[in-house]
């Protein structure tokens, strides 16, 4: 079969030449679509959950029923985890301190990491775990199951009666955990060095004091409250964007939790140039 | 009155490609169709919960994608949905599963006794006994009873049009029958219009006033039960499970 001198000839030989050069330009292409697409959706989610709150539409009663879900329910675990914390954090610091600097210099490094870095940032990440994917599973469930059409079809904004006042509960309980979840590492860290390194309750709470900034517990409260509110958001966004069955819920559960962790790590990175200058 | 306005909506392929169909005050209308054709899509669209990349759907005149946010819901508030697998909420039990379909501020002042009432008659018109199933979850409920709940949360709030998506799909005939007869008793009744999406061509041509045929996103028929019966359309006999043509089997299983 002869193609010279044919258009169809030249087309499939210049589709030849540009292929490898339009499957990259592709790929980006994909990815620039999808990331519009989730910042539109979660603009217009920000804005049915800020509209809805200042409209007073929101539920009271569900807000307290989040806030109870979320808190008491996630209590157990951040304890755990923050005894947790505060006793690794204190052996490493005797570990590394012991014969090189005053020991009660320790008590300023256990308060320090605790407060300004791993009591929001562990209490976020088992967060994540419980309530985050819970989320997600719960509206990419409810969506596939239409149920999510069933409430429109009702005239019932799923925005108004399922996000916002997750969201809402989310803002108001997780810096309240934080607050726990940093004072029972505090101690457990003190008791810790006590134990182990015969450094005295009263040794660790003086060099706690010495490098103390009221500041630091107010910036570790903005973290908790920022955290508090991406993630309820981006579960609930991840939930309401679920497709295909349960494959699909699955899908949308995990990468809720990737961009969950994500989001925490970035926005922890970016508070110290925002709030510790 | 339903109005489809030449309506156009794709996804990966056409499913919709310039439907227009009228459906009048108190008429039963079934939607048949090969799967994948469209159906629960037009049906979607007429509650705007499907955005159409073309066309409109106009509910007594009114547009449902061009009356803002407050047109919609009042068109909302006319129309009762019951979902294909009866989208019930998993976490409520009956009684505020049906509850649901109340109108919310009309919720808030009802008083306990008042809404357990009205929840009741909701159940005992889809023929549920309420002291049987209101403290029930969906989950402790059989198909056919699932189906007749979300019938009940679509009728408790009284709507002018009554949306069935598949509502026989997955039951036993016996249970079909006992739908078909509630949707045909519902419309006498309440004298509401119905528009009915499903697959069991017999059932519907019992229940309807008209029948129309969606195919490859075009209306290809619409008549009454008698005319489609009687069409000597391909695509008609082969959904009667009349012997078609090859090019006519060609041509369904393209779709």
């Amino acid at each position: 079969m002869r193609h010279d001198n044919t258009g169809t000839a030249n087309v499939s030989g210049l589709d030849r030449i540009l292929a490898p050069a339009a499957r990259p330009l592709g790929a980006v292409g994909r990815v620039a679509e999808n990331v519009a697409q989730h910042a539109g959706q979660m603009g217009l989610l920000l804005w049915g959950i800020v509209s809805a709150t200042a409209r007073g539409k929101v539920s009271m009663r569900e807000i307290m029923n989040q806030m109870y879900w979320m808190g008491v329910g996630s209590l157990p675990i951040v304890l755990v985890v923050a005894t947790l914390i505060g006793i690794v954090t204190s052996q490493q610091g005797g570990y590394q301190f012991t014969g090189s600097v005053p020991l009660y210099v320790m008590g300023s490094v256990v308060v320090s990491s605790i407060v300004l870095e791993l009591g929001p940032v562990m209490t976020a990440v088992m967060l994540i775990g419980r309530v985050g994917a819970r989320i997600t599973a719960e509206f990419g469930t409810m969506q596939v199951s239409e149920q999510i059409d069933a409430m429109h079809s009702l005239g019932r904004d799923p925005v108004r009666v399922l996000a916002a006042p997750r969201v809402i509960a989310g803002i108001i309980v997780v810096p309240v955990l934080v607050g726990i979840a940093n004072t029972v590492g505090i101690f457990a860290g003190a008791f810790a060095a006590q134990a182990t390194l015969g450094l005295g309750i009263e040794s660790f709470f003086y060099g706690a004091r010495l490098y103390w900034h009221s500041w630091d517990m107010f910036y570790s409260l903005m973290k908790g409250m920022t955290f508090g509110f991406v993630i309820p958001f981006v579960a609930v966004h991840m939930g309401f964007r679920t497709r295909g069955g349960a494959e699909g819920v699955g899908r949308a559960t995990t990468s809720s939790v990737m961009f969950m962790t994500l989001s925490i790590l970035i926005l922890d990175a970016t508070f110290p140039t925002l709030l510790l200058q | 009155m339903v109005e489809y306005q030449d309506l156009y909506k794709t996804f990966d392929a056409p499913v919709l490609a310039g439907v227009s169909l009228t459906v009048q005050t108190g008429e039963t209308l079934a939607v048949l169709g090969p799967s994948g054709t469209g159906k629960s899509v037009l049906l979607k669209t007429t509650i705007g919960l499907i955005q159409p990349d073309g066309g409109d759907v106009l509910i007594d005149g009114e547009s449902v994608f061009h009356s803002g946010a407050r047109g919609l819901e009042r068109i909302r508030r006319k129309v009762g949905y019951v979902f294909q697998n009866a989208a019930l909420f998993d976490s409520m039990p009956v009684l505020e599963n049906v509850a649901e379909g109340i109108e919310e501020d009309e919720l808030k002042r009802l008083r306990r006794s008042e809404l357990v009432d009205r929840v009741a008659d909701a159940l005992e018109h889809v023929n549920l006994d309420p002291s049987a199933v209101l403290s029930k979850l969906p989950s402790e409920l059989s198909g056919g009873m699932r189906k007749r709940v979300g019938l009940a949360r679509a009728i408790v709030a009284r709507p002018e049009i009554l949306l069935y998506d598949e509502p026989v799909t997955g039951l036993d005939p016996m249970n079909s029958a006992v739908v078909h007869d509630l949707i045909a008793r519902l419309a006498d009744e309440l004298g509401v219009t119905s528009i009915i999406v499903t697959h069991d061509i017999e059932g519907a041509l019992g229940i309807s006033d008209h029948v129309a045929l969606l195919e490859r996103g075009h209306i290809r028929f619409v008549g009454t039960p008698l005319e489609f019966r009687e069409s000597d359309d391909p695509i008609v006999g082969g959904f009667l499970g009349r012997v078609v043509e090859p090019e006519t089997v060609n041509e369904l299983e393209t779709v």
